[in-house]
């Protein structure tokens, strides 16, 4: 039987992440170190999300002169909507677990 | 300590080389979300950290054109493939129906009204006539096929041009008419000009990437120095073909025309296929 979508750990962590400040635009860097994921993991995972239409993209001006515009994320009305139902539905243990995973979560 | 920050940039330029070979594995319209991995590259404190971040391009890249694979329309897809196999079949075997009625036609005709050194009464068949009618042929089968778009025919005729050019050249060289008993040679050449025409167009760069690169990333070394890129396809083919050909016959290796005949064939092959892939670039749009 497939899984749901957007039901695996590492898109949970996403969502949980996203969710503890879901009006502020977040980083791709520093979501891949405040979840632990490797960039290859990461932003297939956003684009899935930005296709469903859970994730706003935009590009932010670079604070550095000379750096290039970095793409930032943030969940839409929907999106944050969505993300506490998927995560409320997901199973507790998994979530506690993958949760205490997460660098800075304890 | 040196060689660790030795080691360090190492990783770094490997980074940003991995990152530009990716962007070119990329449609420009489907870049955002490598740009965006791209852009937080520059976050990362050493090379070793930037490489470890752009190895994640690679499974991001396979989802992106996973994606933009999902999206296009399958009807079109397969209409235009259709038409691409179409095109080709027509190119190869339309212009075969007219190439070979008419070099035997113009070799028979010929054959009375040229008289050659080595031909006896010069009323033979003789490769000079036979050949330039061929490799004329074979040309502007090439052309045929490339105002059709049709890539593969245009390779299928550049590889025959190849062989019958260095053939022809070979056997006038050595005042050969028996052609049959250096059946084996013909074989090797054969192969030779294919494979040179195969090597160089693998090493042909992606279309899109020779007109347009949104991150601005170099072109790889290889479309830098088309040049290098043929010879290089050309002397692989060549060692290629040679090696077949003396674990066939082991007497081939003592006669060097052979040798000259089959690099011939290979590095000719490969001109002509970085000629194919110049006239097949295909302009891509910046977008807004």
């Amino acid at each position: 039987m497939p899984r749901p979508p957007n039901t695996s750990p590492q898109t949970l962590s996403v969502l949980a992440l996203l969710l503890e400040s879901p009006r502020s635009w977040h980083y791709g860097y520093a979501l891949s170190q405040l979840t632990g994921l490797k960039s290859g993991t990461l932003y297939p995972i956003l684009l899935r999300l930005a296709d469903q239409g859970w994730l706003e993209t935009r590009w932010a001006e670079p604070e550095q002169p000379g750096r290039p515009p970095r793409h930032t994320y943030r969940l839409t009305g929907a999106g944050a909507r969505a993300a506490r139902t998927t995560l409320a539905e997901a199973a507790p243990s998994r979530m506690t677990r993958r949760l205490a995973a997460v660098p800075g979560s304890r | 300590m040196q060689m660790h920050g030795f080691l360090g940039r190492v990783a770094d330029v490997l980074a940003r080389h991995l990152l530009s070979w990716l962007h070119r594995r990329v449609e420009p319209g489907s870049r955002e979300w490598l740009d965006a991995l791209t852009a937080e590259s520059e976050c990362a404190e050493d090379g070793w950290q930037r490489l470890r971040w752009a190895l994640g391009g690679v499974p991001l890249v396979w989802t992106i054109n996973q994606r933009r694979q999902r999206n296009e329309p399958a009807r079109g897809i397969m209409r235009a493939r259709i038409v691409l196999g179409v095109a080709n079949i027509v190119a190869i075997a339309g212009w075969y129906a007219v190439i070979i009625p008419a070099t035997y036609g113009a070799t028979h005709f010929l054959r009375c009204h040229l008289s050659f050194g080595n031909q006896p009464g010069g009323c033979q068949e003789h490769p000079f006539v036979f050949a330039s009618i061929a490799i004329g042929g074979a040309v502007l089968g090439m052309i045929i096929a490339l105002a059709l778009r049709a890539r593969f025919a245009a390779y299928w005729w550049a590889v025959f041009a190849a062989f019958t050019t260095v053939g022809s050249v070979w056997y006038l060289r050595s005042g050969i008419v028996d052609l049959p008993r250096y059946g084996a040679t013909q074989s090797t050449m054969l192969m030779a000009a294919t494979l040179g025409v195969v090597l160089a167009a693998i090493m042909r760069e992606t279309p899109w990437t020779e007109t347009y690169d949104s991150a601005g990333a170099p072109a790889s070394f290889l479309s830098r120095h088309s040049i290098t890129a043929h010879l290089i396809a050309g002397t692989i083919s060549f060692a290629l073909a040679d090696a077949l050909s003396r674990m066939r016959d082991r007497s081939l290796v003592a006669d060097n025309v052979n040798h000259y005949a089959i690099l011939g064939s290979a590095m000719f092959a490969a001109i002509l296929a970085g000629l194919i892939r110049r006239l097949h670039r295909t302009p891509v749009e910046r977008p807004l």
